[in-house]
């Protein structure tokens, strides 16, 4: 008997206990956060954490297993003494306007040649993508092995053809030629990224548009101009954004080719940081390198999101 | 009495069994099984590495302790230790290159106790390996082995052309001349790498100049005697060599004397080891001779390297354990040097005359008899901004300065103020 109503107590407390919740899960204002908390908590470990430490390092004259302590933006006004940053400034520059402006002409480009009625479409859609899949670090010593001065394949092919005379560039030892192999790496690899979205937006533009322009006399060039690139612009805005971002952050490609030489000819403000910060145990000035352009960053990333939200509304 | 349910049994017994772990905060004997990690470099002898997993294996069978041999490039060991250190967190032992005990010295475990007895079986550390790892009075890493630097040539090419073996960097000139027109230049590296601080050192010591005083203080890179180094530089990179010395990496002048391109390098003896080994062509063609000498006298450079222990290891008596068993029983020692096939010589005094060097007549030069050989920096003494320097690359990045076009003058101030601005760190 005793028994029973233990039983019975218990079974009515599971059944309000569970009503309870599931009229919880049935609130959106609970049910969103409960959704959202998994990944605000990764955020708050993996981006906003060592955000907040880089930002500390960077306003601190913390050096490798030595206390430090605040010394304000000296770090950021002492960058302007090193040629190596200014020179770093420079490159950023020229090799962002340099690979982003070629990925937008030859995303284009591409993207409108996989738009046509290809033999083996799929399949030269997705060898189009290999680029961006492989790892970026295996790809470019791929290509390290290309530019290397006694082996490279570019220079043997470049020479067998008649095209340069003996014994040919020196790739990656040479300053302009290094800075040019660094961004043909990068055009290689980003490429396909401009390429495939391009042309997600190109398949979203309706047919019946190009047979009006057609019908009124235009040809391809002008069906171009005033059909496809009009249309286009939201998608390649947002493209040329996020590539902006990417290229100005780039690593992994400087590294594994040139470490940023020869002479600091190459050097991006990742991979400076990275040899100020670690390399050289300055890791108060390597934090400040790299969030240099955070505030222009900050006006893109700002400029981008304003983009989306008139292209959604 | 209430009879013990399978659910019952299982909440009291890992409760209390958490309980107790946390209480003593020590993990379960399964848990207590020890196990090490050591971070060491590709060495250029690749057979060393292969032996040292050999080792590694016999250790854990004969210790019970089990230890991870992790590789790095040398171009990555740097940041490798700084995150390491940062983090609190990673090898529990580490191998060193040249100063950075120094730069360290604060993280590392003194490990006088295993020198000594290193020394009581060995006799004396020799001074690289002395200026390299004993810190302030402490031997903050034990030292294991050096590579010394000397010279790397086509014998057969130099016969062929009837050219004498240089015995001055100004000699070296003349007979780069004569290879360039044979199409196999001198590889001397112009980047940042190792090579390049180590040929720069000699060639700057050679004509007695330097980086810094005697008093570890003084920057004196701006003289007349740098001037000269530069301007040597200048002529042999545009006369004897080729512009792909500036994008070279450590392996690279190996790799161009190893496939035949390059006529004389500054190396150890690891570009000659692994031709030898490989089988390769050039082998036969390659032979040594000492480092070279100049107005300021002969002075070679060697890199030594040591193997510390991080203070935030939580293994520190298993890692003096594997030091002990890699640098303390004689046969192994010999075992492991053996295996470098002289790339890799004993930092012991009673060890120089080491079987190694007889094991190929082409080694004949490391004997270095009446040679003096300095780490990165002399004359100044040892010291984390030492390292800082060589870490920071300046001596490359001046001359690759002057011989892309820079005026010497505008070189080495560059690198006169970049020193100051290491010296004068926290």
């Amino acid at each position: 008997m005793a028994i029973g109503s233990v039983g019975i107590a218990t079974a009515t407390r599971s059944t309000s206990l569970r009503s309870r919740v599931s009229e919880l899960l049935d609130r959106e204002s609970w049910l969103g956060p409960i959704f959202v908390s998994p990944a605000m908590v990764l955020i708050l470990l993996l981006v906003a954490y060592p955000f907040c430490m880089a930002l500390y390092f960077s306003v601190s004259n913390a050096f490798i297993g030595r206390p430090s302590t605040f010394i304000g933006i000296r770090n950021f006004i002492n960058l302007w003494d090193s040629d190596a940053f200014r020179q770093t400034f420079q490159n950023a520059f020229v090799f962002c306007g340099i690979a982003v402006g070629a990925k937008v002409v030859l995303g284009i480009s591409l993207a409108l040649l996989l738009n046509q009625q290809l033999w083996f479409k799929r399949l030269i859609r997705g060898a189009v993508l290999l680029p961006w899949v492989i790892p970026t670090a295996l790809s470019t010593l791929g290509w390290s092995w290309m530019f290397n001065s006694l082996y490279s394949v570019v220079n043997w092919t470049l020479l067998a053809i008649g095209l340069i005379d003996p014994p040919g560039p020196n790739w990656l030892g040479q300053k302009y030629y290094a800075m040019a192999a660094v961004i043909i790496v990068n055009i290689w690899r980003g490429l396909p990224f401009f390429a495939i979205t391009l042309l997600a937006g190109l398949v979203a533009i309706p047919k019946e548009l190009y047979e009006a322009a057609e019908a009124d006399g235009a040809g391809p060039v002008a069906r171009f101009w005033h059909v496809t690139l009009p249309l286009l612009k939201g998608v390649l805005g947002i493209v040329v954004l996020f590539s902006t971002i990417f290229t100005f952050s780039e690593f992994n490609i400087i590294y594994v080719l040139t470490h940023g030489g020869p002479i600091n000819s190459t050097h991006l403000f990742a991979t400076l940081a990275r040899q100020v910060g670690l390399e050289t145990g300055r890791i108060g000035e390597g934090a400040a390198i790299s969030l240099y352009l955070f505030p222009a960053l900050m006006i893109v990333v700002w400029a981008q999101l304003r983009y989306v939200r008139k292209q959604a509304y | 009495m209430s009879s013990l349910t399978r659910r019952h049994f299982l909440t009291t017994t890992t409760g209390a069994g958490l309980a107790g772990i946390l209480a003593a905060g020590v993990p379960p004997a399964r848990g207590q099984q020890r196990e090490i990690s050591y971070l060491c470099w590709n060495n250029f002898a690749p057979l060393s590495d292969k032996k040292l997993a050999e080792i590694g294996q016999r250790f854990t069978k004969d210790t019970g302790i089990k230890i991870k041999i992790d590789h790095i490039a040398a171009p990555q060991q740097a940041a490798k230790y700084a995150a390491e250190v940062q983090t609190q967190a990673g090898h529990d032992l580490v191998e060193m290159r040249m100063h950075v005990p120094w730069l360290y010295e604060a993280q590392l475990v003194d490990v006088s106790d295993i020198v000594a007895n290193l020394e009581k079986s060995y006799g004396k550390v020799i001074a690289p390996g002395y200026e390299a790892a004993h810190v302030k009075g402490v031997w903050r890493a034990v030292p294991q082995y050096h590579s010394i630097f000397v010279s790397a040539y086509r014998e057969d090419l130099f016969k062929k052309a009837s050219l004498a073996a240089p015995k001055t960097w100004e000699d070296l000139y003349k007979v780069g001349l004569e290879l360039k027109k044979m199409g196999h230049p001198v590889g001397i590296p112009i980047s940042q790498n190792f090579d390049t601080i180590s040929t720069g050192s000699a060639v700057m010591w050679c004509h007695g100049a330097m980086e810094v005083d005697k008093d570890g203080k003084t920057v004196k890179i701006n003289s007349e005697q740098t001037a000269q180094v530069v301007e040597w530089y200048k002529k042999m990179y545009r006369d004897c060599m080729e512009p792909e010395v500036l994008s070279w990496d450590d392996a690279s002048n190996n790799q161009s004397l190893q496939q035949g391109k390059a006529g004389w390098i500054h190396n150890p003896v690891s570009a000659y080891i692994v031709a030898r080994d490989q089988k390769l062509p050039s082998a036969d063609g390659i032979n040594h001779h000492l480092s070279l000498s100049g107005p300021g006298g002969r002075h070679d450079v060697t890199a030594p390297r040591s193997i510390g222990i991080w203070k935030f290891s939580k293994n520190v008596e298993p890692s003096k354990e594997w030091i002990r068993y890699l640098l303390g029983k004689k046969e192994v020692y010999d075992e492991y040097i053996m295996s470098g096939g002289a790339f890799l010589l004993p930092l012991y005094t009673k060890l120089q005359d080491h079987a190694v060097l007889k094991t190929d007549p082409k080694l004949a030069t490391l004997k270095g008899e009446g040679t003096t050989y300095h780490t990165y920096g002399w004359p100044a003494p040892a010291s984390d901004k030492v390292q800082l320097i060589t870490n920071s690359f300046i001596l490359p990045n001046m001359l690759a300065k002057a011989v892309t076009g820079t005026s010497t003058k505008d070189s080495i101030a560059w690198a006169e103020n970049e020193m100051k601005k290491v010296m004068a760190g926290s």
